[in-house]
């Protein structure tokens, strides 16, 4: 993942792409897969390759919950909202989560070293309560066992 | 029959004979998302490492799910002979080793891991699959290659008979697979049921040209993953169903609208259109039938609404994925306002089993008024969460004691919930009803696209209700005041509510919004309360409860409990204390105590000092 994106660099990433070819999300994707989010400078570039106005840009990114517009911590804990999590305590999982990290969903620490993301369900729900730490599966998940798990991922067991 | 496709099934079935036909043994490991989940990766990887290892002679490949989710990861085993396939369950990379020992170089069965035989005779320990409770009763239709072929290998869909449906299309006038569809009666896969064949008729009569077809994979609705399933188990279904219906509406350029939590369907959904582009069946003149028609892999970002057909057609053209206004309905202006067709996942997968069949054949599973059969996952207190594929008209106590395997614990059910977050929910004396569309559609809400969640006796339909409104105001897309206004409303008087400040005058509040949320654009700002407006009807009383006598029979809503520590000597409470993640509970003398201010009811406490720490309720 690169550091910080330079204008340059940006607009070779997205020269691709044109106005009104539904080249919008594509767009936005490979930045964030890039540089691991969707920076200001990244929306001006972006909004001049498709010829159209950074605030329309900006109301995409805010739009789709996947866009982050700071990069992303080093680890995350992605807490999972489906309802077969939420029957199993789910909720309360999320509760002792942020109390631990200090964390609303969608946070992170100051440093990025650490944050909370709000999860959608994949449909993995014979792994119920579940969350993913960077990326993994983590599932059959007790409170303890959450509260134990953000201690481990905040540096602090 | 088209010449160059007869040439191309050819080539694909002598290839997948001559695999089959190898001599050696073929190790078919379900790889898909529920797998991964469970360690399927390390599983193909320990597989792969003890076959070289021992220096075995055995054929090692990737399919999708069987529907067994909770046993994941599925193995089946095909003799060298090719005349015996067994299918077993849960091969964690920790049992490799024993299996590979046992099934593998000692020829011999695992019973304790098997779930049947797939193709062969039964053995004394090992069964028939198609006996296995989870299977009787099942008819794989959709999901009949799913398991038993690499869904990354177009060869073994067109061994299958695939692309056969398609090529019958292409000598067909539009008017007449139209025809054909209607005769099915095949209805849209995404809820609402709609005729497929008059959908794409209004596509077929649009004035302006080009026309698009658009797939919607963005199953948003948690709980529910059917289209996974399909996609990562055989993608080239979905792109045969939409071949044949852009020969239908003279479609040329097609999008698959998948949502980003999965990239396992988004990489099988891609390398499935690559290898179809290859064979000539996607492009410019395919199979030299002189139509075009071409297909786009698209991601979403993380947005419900975009499941909706508007919403997600303005994602789709570089906007915010928000639902337009209708009229003009898509099949006049959808993509860059050009006539467009939208169909679930399923939906479209419909469409080559007519073609290769007939619509006699395909209707004639059921005598239900609704046609075919219809894909469901099953989540929540269920002891087996997995994926089926039955006729419609099966009931839903059915659907839960035979394939969910009942309640875990045996706590009486409470309720379900039909098909997603906008489909409302039931109690439990509803569940004798069948699941088709009419006896959904009769009590004012939709039997959604498949995704059954259901419920117990410990779970409070008002946590449900908050949790399902929470979702929805996180979702509305904030065009319709009555709809992100109003859900922020209804979540803020069930929080309260269920924090002991419930009123009398709430109960009509709900029936206010209720009312006034159904004039919202789409159907996320119009069905939203349909959870509140069910739960009032069934479980009304639990309201009255909490209202009037502020107690949470389920004692289960963290604003109407407590936690105290009720037997002080307890060896457990140093470790409660520990976990406590405010440091809620302090040293009292030789004890412990809970400082209600600082308890945020998370209930880690209870969990590890469960003879200590009691729940109790705060009001009463």
């Amino acid at each position: 993942m690169a550091a910080e994106p330079t204008t340059r660099e940006l607009r070779e990433l997205v020269a691709e792409y044109e106005f009104e070819r539904g080249h919008l999300l594509p767009a936005l994707i490979e930045i964030q897969e890039h540089y691991g989010y969707v920076s200001r400078e990244a929306i001006e570039v972006l909004a001049r390759q498709l010829r159209t106005t950074p605030a329309l840009i900006y109301g995409a990114v805010s739009f789709y919950a996947d866009f982050r517009t700071e990069p992303p911590p080093e680890r995350e804990i992605s807490w999972c909202s489906g309802p077969a999590c939420r029957l199993r305590g789910g909720d309360r999982i999320r509760e002792a989560l942020q109390r631990t990290l200090d964390l609303p969903l969608d946070g992170q620490s100051e440093d990025g070293a650490y944050g909370l993301r709000l999860g959608q369900c994949n449909g993995t729900c014979s792994e119920a309560p579940q969350v993913w730490v960077d990326g993994e599966v983590v599932g059959g998940l007790t409170v303890a066992g959450a509260v134990a798990l953000a201690r481990e991922v905040k540096g602090d067991a | 029959m088209n010449d160059r496709f007869t040439a191309i099934a050819t080539e694909a079935r002598d290839r997948w004979e001559a695999a089959r036909a190898s001599g050696r043994e073929q190790v078919s490991l379900c790889l898909d998302t529920s797998s991964l989940a469970r360690g399927g990766a390390e599983t193909l990887a320990a597989l792969q490492q003890a076959v070289a290892a021992k220096g075995l002679n055995v054929d090692i490949q990737t399919t999708g799910s069987w529907g067994f989710c909770w046993l994941e990861p599925t193995v089946s085993v095909r003799s060298a002979a090719g005349t015996r396939t067994v299918l077993y369950h849960s091969l964690t990379p920790d049992r490799v080793e024993e299996f590979v020992q046992s099934v593998l170089v000692e020829a011999g069965e695992l019973p304790e891991l098997a779930l049947g035989v797939v193709e062969g005779a039964p053995s004394d320990q090992v069964g028939m699959l198609d006996d296995h409770p989870f299977m009787q009763g099942q008819i794989r239709r959709l999901m009949a290659n799913c398991g038993q072929i690499d869904p990354e290998n177009i060869d073994h869909y067109l061994a299958n008979g695939g692309y056969e449906g398609f090529v019958k299309s292409l000598d067909m006038e539009p008017e007449a697979i139209i025809e054909l569809m209607l005769e099915s009666g095949l209805g849209g896969r995404g809820g609402a049921g709609f005729p497929a064949g008059r959908k794409w008729d209004f596509l077929r009569n649009a004035t302006a040209e080009p026309r698009y077809l658009v797939c919607n994979a963005d199953e948003g609705d948690p709980g529910a993953w059917v289209n996974r399933i399909l996609m990562e188990g055989d993608p080239h279904l979905i792109i045969e169903g939409m071949l044949i219906a852009a020969m239908a509406t003279n479609s040329v350029e097609g999008y698959i609208y998948i949502r980003h939590e999965y990239p396992l369907s988004i990489e099988r959904m891609n390398v499935a259109v690559e290898q179809a582009r290859e064979r000539g069946l996607l492009g410019e003149d395919i199979l030299g039938s002189g139509k075009t028609f071409d297909l786009v892999v698209f991601v979403g970002a993380g947005s419900y609404v975009c499941g909706e057909e508007t919403g997600l057609i303005n994602s789709i053209d570089g906007y915010r994925g928000m639902p337009r206004i209708r009229p003009p309905f898509p099949a006049q202006a959808g993509l860059w306002n050009l006539p467009t067709n939208v169909n679930n996942v399923e939906t479209y997968a419909n469409a080559p089993l007519v073609l290769r069949h007939g619509a006699a054949w395909w209707s004639g599973v059921s005598d239900d008024e609704a046609k075919g059969t219809k894909m469901f996952t099953i989540s929540g207190a269920v002891n087996q969460p997995g994926c089926v594929e039955i006729p419609f008209g099966l009931s839903v106590r059915e659907l839960l004691e035979k394939y969910g395997a009942g309640t875990p614990d045996g706590v009486p059910l409470k309720g379900y919930q039909p098909g997603g977050p906008l489909s409302g929910v039931l109690s439990a004396e509803e569940a004798d009803l069948p699941l088709t569309l009419a006896p959904f559609r009769d009590r004012g809400l939709f039997l959604g696209s498949g995704g059954i969640v259901f419920f117990d006796e410990t779970t409070s339909v008002v946590d449900l209700c908050t949790y399902f409104l929470g979702f929805a105001e996180d979702e509305s897309c904030g065009r319709c005041t009555t709809c992100f206004q109003g859900t922020q409303r209804a979540v803020e008087i069930l929080r309260r509510i269920g924090s002991g400040g419930g009123r009398e005058s709430d109960l009509d509040k709900f029936e206010d919004l209720i009312q006034t949320m159904t004039w919202s654009n789409c159907l996320h700002g119009s069905f939203a309360m349909t959870t509140v407006k069910l739960a009032l009807r069934y479980f009304r009383e639990e309201f009255e409860t909490l209202i009037r006598e502020k107690r949470d029979p389920t004692r289960s809503l963290p604003g109407m409990i407590t936690y105290e520590v009720t037997s002080p000597g307890d060896p457990a409470l140093p470790e409660a204390a520990a976990i406590c993640p405010t440091e809620a509970i302090v040293e009292a003398g030789s004890s412990y105590d809970i400082v209600d201010e600082l308890c945020i009811r998370c209930g880690a406490c209870a969990e590890v000092a469960p003879d200590a720490v009691t729940v109790r309720d705060r009001f009463v």
